[in-house]
């Protein structure tokens, strides 16, 4: 009987590992591919890894205070040219949604947003039929 | 107790004489670091609230886009340095160095900025966090004007990733001075210029729209107030300026945003709007208190 366990627990524990290594994600190579794609006159401000531990975390949030004035531009970057599925949506201090990327079901990589008002605001990535569950995503500001 | 040794160990001190002999330093360090064994709040609160404080290169962009001139004067001298011996001081003035090389780079005074680069280096060699300054790079980049983007990337990323390390080692208490210092920099610079030049309205609403940062930087130092008295004297400070920017007023009108799609790049239209109610008394008070500040993280 405990021969026959064996070779389930060790298959077990191989499909455990294995899931584990498929839900693993190195955001670095997308937070620094995306850093040079900030439009020109842009001056880099952040970078922010977009984990979505293999589609068991549905959303990945930062902040970040916007000044009035200012423009700003967010990209993201994943595997390949696509997003990958990755949204980001801007809400404002108060948890208005100033914008979405996700337009007529296409996925638009960069939004730039000319502010009108100092505050806080939360930038949010979310999965939409993504893959990889990972990406990464710059911040830059012109005046 | 523990506050009775210190205030006892701060009045020994005193008595002593201001001179940094070798000991005094070594026991100022060792009280410094043992001072802080860590706020009640958790790391994800204070890393949440961390990252949200804007750079200070914004505001030097602001300075150079209104036509301001390059004032090496209203900066701290990088000579300084030798006075900095707390890990308390190292941290603040490496916020405030911060700030002062992205004002040189922006304005492409690269010989300052190597000036400053090296005192950098000299603070976070003494704070650990040494490893993220390639000077070498840096230096071969500010030798030329045409390699300003990458040399503003490089000093943004290099003190994204102190501050990504400072929180990852349980150092965040040094990650809110840092960032601190180069926010009271920032002030220092943009209020000297604003009270100079009372006609630019714009540097008068940047000063005013401060107000939402102060309150960040209030929240992150009172995490710390029962640990750090360092930090609960500089908390003190703060709410004193925190009281003067209860006069300014911000009105924010709300309405929903609107987009295009120009060149794959969608850009949004912010038809919200927001009007910052401050005086020319409110600038000379707060240029007054962020100067006393400063001069006693400074000097």
């Amino acid at each position: 009987m405990k021969k026959a366990i064996y070779p389930l627990v060790v298959v077990g524990m191989l499909m455990a590992f294995s899931f584990q290594v498929n839900a693993q994600c190195d955001s670095e190579p997308y937070t620094s591919g995306c850093i040079p794609k900030l439009a020109s006159g842009f001056n880099f401000l952040k970078s922010y890894k977009i984990d979505g531990q293999g589609g068991t975390k549905t959303k990945v949030e930062y902040s970040y205070v916007f000044t009035k004035g200012t423009q700003y531009m967010i990209n993201v970057c994943a595997t390949g040219e696509s997003t990958d599925g990755i949204v980001v949506s801007l809400f404002d201090s108060n948890r208005n949604k100033v914008v979405s990327s996700k337009v007529n079901d296409q996925y638009i990589s960069a939004i730039a947003y000319p502010c009108n008002t100092t505050g806080i605001y939360y930038i949010q990535y979310t999965f939409d039929e993504s893959t990889q569950f990972c990406g990464g995503s710059a911040l830059g500001f012109k005046r | 107790m523990r506050n009775l040794f210190f205030v006892s160990a701060l009045a020994f001190l005193a008595a002593c004489g201001s001179g940094n002999k070798p000991d005094e330093q070594a026991f100022l360090e060792s009280l410094d670091s043992a001072a802080v064994e860590g706020p009640e709040i958790s790391e994800e609160v204070i890393s949440s609230v961390l990252q949200q404080i804007p750079s200070p290169l914004e505001i030097s962009v602001l300075l150079k886009e209104s036509g301001t001139k390059y004032d090496k004067q209203l900066l701290n001298s990088p000579d300084n340095i030798s006075k900095y011996n707390s890990n308390y001081h190292k941290a603040l003035n490496l916020g405030i160095y911060g700030t002062d090389l992205g004002y040189t780079n922006i304005y492409e005074q690269n010989q300052d900025g190597l000036d400053y680069m090296g005192s950098i280096k000299d603070l976070a060699d003494g704070l650990s966090i040494g490893q993220f300054f390639d000077i070498e790079t840096i230096g071969r980049l500010a030798t030329n004007s045409k390699n300003l983007d990458s040399l503003l990337l490089i000093t943004t990323q290099n003190f994204n990733s102190i501050n990504q390390y400072l929180q990852e080692q349980g150092r965040a208490n040094l990650s809110v001075l840092l960032l601190a210092g180069g926010w009271i920099e920032a002030m220092h610079i943009t209020c000297e210029v604003a009270a100079s030049d009372p006609s630019n309205k714009e540097l008068q609403e940047t000063i005013g729209s401060q107000k939402i940062i102060l309150e960040n930087i209030v929240l992150l130092l009172s995490f710390y107030q029962q640990v750090d008295q360092n930090m609960a004297s500089l908390l003190t400070d703060m709410q004193v300026l925190q009281t003067e920017y209860e006069n300014i007023e911000i009105v924010t009108t709300y309405e929903e945003s609107t987009f295009e799609i120009v060149d794959g790049v969608m850009v949004i239209k912010d038809n919200s709007s927001s009007e910052i109610k401050i005086t020319d008394q409110n600038i000379e008070n707060i240029k007054n208190l962020i100067g006393s500040v400063r001069n006693k993280i400074i000097s």
